[in-house]
Parts: C-alpha cells; structure tokens; sequence
C-alpha cells in the first residue's frame, strides 16, 4: 500500500448491465481496483476486466443502477482488491465485499492481501489425512471429512442445507490435537433470515469467537457475489498458513455464485457454454476450491465445504458436474428423506468423500471405523433393495433376513441418520451408532468386517 | 369317624400341596425378579451414564456459550475503546496539519505533489486546484510547470492539490485528505501498536 493514489476518468463510454466501459485510459491493468463514483457522490467498488485499445471494462461490484454516463466518474486505484487479514477478524461480521457488518470499525490490519490469492505450488501440496469431527454421524461415521480436504455438499432448493452448514459450523472441531481450529463462513446470495440464522446461530453456540462470517444477502448486488468466497477464502488462508489455524470453510450457495457469473459473461457477450454459464465455470470454480489444501513445513490447513443447490435437483447440471471433477467426493442431500422429515437427509449411497480411507482408523478415528463403515453402507444398500421389493410383493412376500434388512434400514435412518440440529455427536458415539445397527443382522451376514472387531463390538439383540 | 379322618387327611394335603404350590409360585416370582433387577442394573447405568454425559454435555454447551458471547462481548468494547483512542489521535495529528505553517519546506511538498501528479497523469497540460490557505504557496511554484494552471475555485481540504488535465478527461487527487486516506489503515496499525495492540 502507498500514499500514491490513482487516476480519476470522467468518459465514460457505456454502462451495460454490471459492467460500465470506461474511455481514454492509460496505465489500467488486469484486476485493477476501481472506485466507481455517481453523480450524488456515492462510491462504488469495482474491478478492471479488460483492457485494451485506450478502453477499460470495469465490473461494478455494487451493481450499476442510477449510474448515468454524464458526471460519472471512475477512479483506478492502483492496486488490485485486497483483503485486510488478521487475526482479529476472528468473532467478525463483514458483508460480502469485506467490509464490516457488525457495527464495529475496520480490523487493525497485519497485512492487505490480495483476494485471489496465489496458487498453491502442487509440489509444495502435503497430502490430506487428518480427521475433522463434524459432530454429525453420517459425515463423520460414512463420508468422514479431512483437513485439507474440498468436500461439496449437493443439495436442492428449499432443503436444509443451510441447518446443516450451520450445524458443521457450530460444531467441526479438531480431536486429538491442541491446535486452533477456525470456522470461516461465506454466505452467497442467502435470504436476510439465513444471514441473521447463521449469525445469531453461531453467537449462541459461543462458536462466534473463533468463526469469520462474510453475508451476502439476496438484496446485495449480484456482482458482489463474485467477491464473496474469495475474500473469505484470503482470510483463511491468513489463519491457516500465517498463523497455524486449521480452518474450516463452509461457502453456501455456490450456486448464487455461478450464476453471478452467467450475469456477467451474458453482459459481456461471451459465448455461453451449457445452459448460458461460461465455458470457463471450471477454470473459475477450480480457482476456489484449489485454494483448499495443506502446505509442507506449514502447520495449518484450509479445508472447505461449498455447498450448492442443484437446480430442479438435476446432478448433470453444470454447476454440481463441474464442482464434481474439482472436488474430492460429494454430500448428496436427498429429497426422498427430506420429504420424510429426515435430518440430515443425506443420501448416503450417491454420497462419498475420496480421502475418507486416509483419515481414518488407528491413531485417527479408530481401528474399525473403514470396516464398519464398508459394512452399514453394504446394509443399508441391501435393505434399500428390500424395501423396494417390499413395494411389489408386501412384507409377508420377504423372507426372514430380508425382514431383517428391512429393519436395519428403519434404524439406520431413524437413529444413526438423524439427529437434532443442536447433537454433537462424538466419533465414539457414531461408532457405537453404526454397531448397534450392524449389530441388527445376524453374524454370518457380517462378511466386510474383521471377526476380532465383531467379537469386541457385536451386541446380539 | 374315619370318613372324618379321611377328609381331613385329603384337607391337609391339599392344604400343604397349595402352600408348596405358593411357596413355589414365590419362590419363582423371587428369582424373576431378583432376574429382572440384575438386568436392569445395567440398562439403569447405562441410562445414568447417558444422563450424565448429555447433562455435562449441555453443560458444557451452556458454559461455552457464556464464555464465547462474554469473549467477543469484552473484545468488541476493546475493539471499540481502541477505535476511539485512534479517533482521537487521528484528530489530533490532522489539527496540527491544518495549522501547521506553510513557510518553508512546505513549498517543497506542494512541488512534489504537482511532480508526481504530472507523471501519473502523462501530461503537464493541467489545472490545479487547491485550498485558500495554500494558494499563495501553490502559485509561486507554478512557474516551474509550463502548462500548468491555477484554478481561481477553491475547495476544503487540509493542504495539497487537485490536479485535471487540461481536457477534462483525467483527475488526480494529491490533496493531504486523499494521501492521508490512503495510508489510514497502515498508519491505524501503526497507533494500535503505540497503544500495545497488534504488535
């Protein structure tokens, strides 16, 4: 930063959707800061998208309603948007720019950094293998998360994706270790009552003090929604690598994101790609959920769970395909369980977290845990089938162990699935969870665990 | 008498057969029961042990809660205290600028804020506009900068200059506000630190 400050444009050639084109410039780079100011005097933050040919395209983050060509100016600042980071934005609100919601000033600043960030060096990259408790069975017991780690979460609209980001938030911790562990929690484009749920949420649960939460309400401006997660992002990577934090990034609703996205490639008349978002979702998505990840030599980790609404449920759409190919496994939330009052409705069989294998066990969760885990996801598979023939031939149709994996499924759902908004259980309790339900058939059904692990934990009924 | 006797005998025996029969039915009701406790003693721990670690649990909830809503309660007052002593500061230093005497060096200043406005805009065809209080000194240093003008406005600032070009496309703000803006978050690092915090 310095006391040099930067040009002010007074031609502005055009305003078309988010983006006003700003004439005569020289000097204007990439990325660059502009402060966009209206006629009233109102300033408005936006940032360079291209130039070229004495032209410059500025994306007005705040949106550009009221702005006018005549007695708007445009100021390029110099510098490209930063970050201020420290750890005292730890038990802040800011709104999705950056910018205090709280009421309180400015953090004193360590350092201003820029919000999007420098890529990870792969070589540099330390492989994922740590357990984070979320305190939530199922992701803990069957898709268990890992610090490091990109996990989605693949939900529907009207679903209780945003109880359950709130929960993890309220309740991921670290076990077996003192380090300090961080919640960094970015809304994108939530309802004003999601905002001040997850807020006020978070300040009773006393989680607050060590959570960072950017809002970006469905009344902010489209744009801004493109800052959101990478300002959030630059946060935690601050406490994460400078200071040594485990951070847990929860980004709801990645698919607000995307679609701020659409609104400005469909302002530029780009070529759209399938169903009118860019051909450069991927390459834009990846450049979020790559800055998840432990570094070599470095203490902290960045680990992060984007959730998104996939439009009309549909797992083909663009948003949770693409974010598919990036991220390491999914959480499917089901609309089946949901309609049955469910929570969490996961749906644990198109759900999966690829490091889980790493995270687990001895030293980490416990010796059993991948057995049992095989086993309950092998059971419930079993009883889903059951409960579909169920369906065609009645129960009187099944035979005796088919009644029995009929059952299992009912306890699997009604007591290892479900579970309060305000539960936090132990890994040791969804072990002793996912055995109770193990522990429904009979042993010769028990073929994907150790047969020391059945005698020191099966409990005949 | 013996159709007595014989009565009484068979009496007796039912008597006797109904009293081992109870005796029996007690005895069993004894170990059923005796059975049923021995088996509840663990499902009663184990319900007790539940108790307790939901009770400590909730507890535990509750005691995280206090501590983190009267953390961040305490942090905030700090936050703001410190806010204010910063303010203060703040206010201080830009009186002693607004008063500050604008013989000297000052002219110097004024000159190198002309310089450093005439390169970031690329042309020496300008307009300066200033306060009133520093117009003097802004003129006598203008014959330095061929192309450049003096407005006649003036406008509230603490000091410096405002410079347009000629054409009225491009504006550069050199003032002491806009310099002082600039640098405000470093400088509140700076006076945080005076004050114990952050450093």
């Amino acid at each position: 930063m310095t006391a040099e400050g930067g040009v002010q444009y007074s031609k502005i050639a055009e305003i078309k959707g988010p983006l006003v084109v700003v004439d005569d410039v020289e000097n204007a780079a990439f990325d660059e800061l502009v402060e966009v100011e209206t006629t009233e005097g109102e300033r408005r933050l936006g940032k360079v998208l291209e130039v070229g040919n004495g032209k410059a395209i500025v994306q007005v983050f705040e949106g550009t309603t009221g702005l006018s060509i005549s007695g708007t100016n445009a100021k390029f600042v110099g510098k490209v948007m930063e970050m201020p980071v420290s750890k005292e934005v730890l038990g802040r609100v800011f709104d999705g720019l950056g910018r205090p919601k709280d009421g309180l000033p400015d953090p004193i600043a360590d350092k201003f950094v820029d919000i999007n960030g420098e890529p990870m060096n792969p070589e540099q990259r330390e492989y994922p293998k740590d357990f984070i408790q979320t305190g939530v069975s199922v992701i803990d017991g069957l898709m268990t998360l890992v610090r490091g780690q990109k996990l989605p979460i693949f939900s529907g609209s009207g679903m209780s994706h945003n109880l359950l980001a709130a929960q993890i938030a309220r309740q991921a911790s670290v076990v077996g270790t003192d380090d300090d562990f961080a919640v960094v929690f970015a809304a994108i484009g939530v309802q004003y009552s999601e905002a001040e749920y997850f807020r006020r949420s978070l300040e009773e649960s006393g989680a607050l003090k060590r959570s960072v939460l950017f809002l970006n309400t469905a009344d902010d401006p489209a744009i801004e929604r493109i800052i959101t997660p990478r300002v959030a992002l630059t946060v935690a990577e601050h406490l994460a690598f400078d200071l040594g934090m485990h951070v847990l990034v929860v980004i709801t609703d990645m698919t607000n994101y995307a679609e701020a996205l659409r609104e400005i490639s469909a302002a530029r008349e780009e070529v759209p790609g399938r169903k009118g978002y860019p051909g450069y979702l991927y390459t834009d998505l990846s450049t979020l959920y790559e800055r998840a990840g432990k570094l070599n030599g470095r203490k902290g980790s960045v680990t992060q769970v984007p959730i998104l609404s996939m439009p009309s449920d549909d797992i083909t759409h663009p948003i949770p395909d693409l974010t598919g190919y990036i991220t390491e496994g999914q959480i499917v939330v089901g609309r089946d369980l949901f309609r049955q009052g469910v929570y969490p409705p996961i749906n644990i069989l198109s759900s999966l977290s690829r490091l889980m294998k790493d995270g687990i066990g001895e030293g980490s969760t416990r010796d059993d845990h991948s057995e049992v885990s095989n086993q309950v996801y092998d059971a419930y598979s079993r009883s889903q089938e059951v409960r579909a023939l169920a369906g065609i031939v009645g129960k009187a149709g099944l035979t005796e162990i088919d009644l029995k994996y009929l059952e299992l499924g009912d306890t699997f759902e009604k007591e290892f699935l479900t579970q309060a908004t305000d539960e936090n259980r132990t890994i040791e309790e969804t072990l002793a969870l996912m055995w109770k339900i193990v522990s429904k058939l009979p042993k010769n059904e028990i073929t994907k665990i150790k047969d020391k692990h059945v005698e020191k934990y099966y409990k005949e009924e | 008498m013996a159709s007595h006797s014989a009565l009484e005998s068979t009496i007796d025996k039912i008597l006797s057969n109904t009293e081992q029969s109870i005796l029996e039915n007690i005895r069993s009701g004894l170990d059923d029961s005796q059975q049923n406790l021995d088996n509840a003693i663990p499902k009663l721990e184990s319900e007790y042990d539940k108790i307790i670690s939901d009770g400590e649990k909730e507890a535990d909830k509750i005691a995280k809660q206090i501590t983190g809503s009267s953390d961040i309660e305490a942090r905030n007052k700090q936050l703001m205290a410190l806010e204010d002593g910063v303010n203060k500061v703040f206010s201080q230093a830009l009186d002693q600028i607004t008063n500050s005497d604008r013989s000297g060096d000052y002219s110097n200043l004024i000159k190198t804020l002309i310089e450093e406005a005439t390169q970031i805009l690329g042309t020496s065809d300008i307009l300066i506009s200033t306060n009133a209080k520093d117009k003097d000194v802004v003129q006598s240093v203008l014959s330095q900068f061929s192309g450049a003008e003096l407005t006649s406005d003036t406008f509230d600032c603490l000091g410096g200059i405002r410079v347009k070009s000629k054409d009225g496309t491009m504006t550069f703000d050199n003032t002491l506000d806009a310099r002082i803006d600039r640098l405000k978050p470093l400088i509140r690092k700076e006076i945080a630190a005076k004050f114990g915090v952050g450093i």
